[in-house]
């Protein structure tokens, strides 16, 4: 059996590996499985279940951003309606509930509607992704059928009822000013390869930091807010990573008369700012400084 | 022990020595490994067929190129590498892209015809790549993660990967053809034809890719990047065809994730140029692309495209 051989060989390399986090595992993610309470939608086949680093026998290539975030547990069950219809779930279980939203917002596109799961979530042409508690759900349709829609809702509402821890958004998430923000832009950041997902950074220097958020803003600005944990160690963030780019030919410095405040032009000819403020290292990235200086202005 | 259903063979090794031993044989009667190039690139190009049949699109590429004829000969044995990461939609290699390209191969008189893979059958079940191959009666050669079935390659130029371990079989053919699909990727941004070869590569010596601080490291990310145009210096496919039909555009490699629809199949010998075509796509830009300008910087192929040439017809 696959998911047997499957199971043992995530027991083997979980032993070998120390786990990011150390909640209490309380009961199987099988229990989490809809049995018929999805009008219409039968299990198609048995489940598996991939746990720590076995997580990369699941997903070759591309494990890695789940890792970043936490992972510590993933449920795969098909499932199948009369008509032909087929629709894959996947609950994953993250470390804390920070980090099953930090994925959920690394996984949504921002471009599809909210519907009313769990702690968060986005119905996109043919899937679903919501959050709750430590668990982050993805159904995926192989259709873009109105029934099919209709069946990643149904189990994702089956599937919601099981979970019984509940989480909220990181506080962090606040501190991005509101006015023109766009909403599904938000992304939760817990390391480099997520920040990439904003702005690709050529260095690490300066950006290993606690937590982080990000969004982009109507206005064609991007703000970054990185998390440090002490005023110290964001200044030195902050240092390390201007004194990065100001030797790089990637990149220029302008002068900016606004204190503690460095600016740059990239490649591209994108306006770069970097401010301290407080234990947080702010980055707007945007076609024109000014701009970026306003927002970063109404994010100290 | 080999077990066959239809004509899909799984190899393993360990208790199933004989198997093992019998492939060893073979292969030493065999030359030392594949050249590292195969058809000449010069006058190929970019090729596009574009169309709501995905596989006239990928005939009416592969005819834009000069046919299959070029790449494989009469009584050869192919082996195919789609691209079965995952079955989320605009994350595999459609099946009638596949189909396409085995008929062309049988067309072109080629004697065996093989998927290669060290993925599961499942995967390939999934994707519908499995029904295909069995319904056009070729190949699917399925290899368990043991190191005892790829064997050390030395890659020649390498900056980051001196040594690429590639699955055995392999050198078993005459042609190979690279058949991914373009792609998001979270860490490299962009997948196609140079990173699909990493499923050629032994899994243990693809994890190599990754240093230990990879996260946390952009040099470490680069180190990546270098390690798959060292792996493309070890092999080159005879011809790549790439389905850009449809594919997932966030959240790859593995989905599911915004899909872009160009309805596109992209063939020909150069891998950065046929690269940084897919990656204009969805309006990447291929310079900013490490492993594409990686790839140009160190010889594997044409980042410009007004120099390697485009060719486009509607399917």
């Amino acid at each position: 059996m696959r998911s047997l051989a499957v199971l043992a060989l995530a027991g083997c390399l979980v032993m070998s590996c120390a786990p990011d986090r150390a909640a209490p595992r309380k009961g199987s993610l099988l229990d989490l499985l809809p049995k018929g309470e999805a009008a219409g939608w039968a299990r198609d086949g048995a489940p598996e279940e991939y746990e720590g680093e076995a997580l990369y026998i699941y997903i070759n290539g591309g494990a890695e951003i789940y890792h970043e975030y936490g992972f510590r547990r993933v449920v795969l069950q098909d499932y199948e309606s009369p008509p032909g219809g087929s629709v894959s779930l996947e609950i994953f279980e993250m470390g804390t509930p920070e980090a099953a939203y930090g994925m959920f917002t690394f996984k949504r596109s921002g471009k599809g509607r909210t519907v009313p799961l769990g702690n968060g979530s986005e119905l996109e042409s043919y899937y679903l992704n919501f959050w709750k508690g430590r668990h982050l759900v993805t159904l995926t349709g192989f259709d873009e059928e109105p029934a099919t829609a209709e069946g990643l809702l149904a189990i994702g509402k089956a599937v919601e009822a099981r979970i019984r821890d509940s989480g909220a958004e990181p506080g962090l998430v606040k501190a991005l000013p509101a006015q023109g923000l766009k909403p599904g832009s938000v992304k939760y950041l817990r390391g480099l390869l997520g920040l990439n997902s904003f702005y690709p950074f050529p260095t690490a220097r300066g950006l290993l930091f606690d937590q982080g958020v990000g969004g982009a803003y109507e206005s064609g600005e991007t703000l970054i807010i990185l998390e440090y944990g002490s005023a110290g160690k964001s200044e030195a963030a902050r240092d390390g990573l201007s004194g990065f780019l100001s030797g790089s030919d990637k990149f220029a410095e302008e002068d900016v008369e606004s204190a503690g405040i460095r600016a740059f032009r990239d490649a591209k000819g994108r306006a770069v700012c970097l401010a301290g403020s407080g234990t947080r290292l702010l980055v707007a990235v945007g076609p024109e400084r000014a701009d970026c200086l306003d927002l970063i202005g109404r994010a100290r | 022990m080999a077990r066959k259903i239809g004509r899909r063979e799984f190899f393993k090794t360990g208790a199933q020595a004989g198997l093992t031993l019998a492939l060893g044989r073979k292969l030493a009667a065999a030359p030392i490994g594949r050249p590292a190039t195969g058809v000449d690139a010069a006058a190929t190009g970019v090729a596009v067929g574009t169309g709501a049949d995905f596989g006239k699109a990928a005939v009416k590429a592969v005819d834009l190129l000069g046919g299959m004829g070029r790449f494989v000969k009469k009584g050869a044995r192919v082996a195919l590498l789609p691209n079965v990461q995952s079955r989320h939609p605009g994350t595999y290699t459609k099946p009638e892209v596949l189909r396409a390209v085995i008929k062309l191969c049988r067309d072109a008189g080629a004697a065996d015809i093989d998927c290669l893979s060290w993925l599961t059958v499942k995967h390939w079940e999934d994707a519908g790549l499995k029904a295909v191959i069995d319904e056009e009666q070729a190949g699917l050669k399925l290899f368990e993660k043991d190191e005892a079935l790829f064997k050390a390659v030395a890659v020649p130029g390498a900056k980051a990967l001196p040594e690429a371990r590639i699955l055995t079989a392999f050198y078993e053919y005459d042609a190979f053809i690279n058949m991914p699909v373009t792609k998001d990727h979270a860490g490299n941004k962009f997948t196609g034809t140079l990173k699909n070869l990493m499923g050629l590569n032994s899994p243990v010596n693809n994890r190599t890719f990754h240093r230990p601080n990879w996260k946390t490291d952009p040099d470490d990310v680069a180190h990546l990047e270098q390690c798959i145009v060292d792996l493309n210096k070890a092999v080159k496919p005879d011809l790549n065809v790439v389905d850009a039909t449809e594919f997932i555009i966030t959240n790859g490699p593995f989905g599911p994730g915004e899909l872009l629809k160009p309805r596109k199949v992209v063939a020909g010998t150069d891998r950065v140029a046929v690269d940084a075509y897919c990656a204009g796509l969805w309006g990447l830009v291929a310079a900013e692309i490490v492993q594409i300008r990686l790839g140009a910087e160190q010889g594997l192929g044409e980042i410009d495209l007004k120099k390697a040439g485009v060719k486009e017809a509607a399917a």
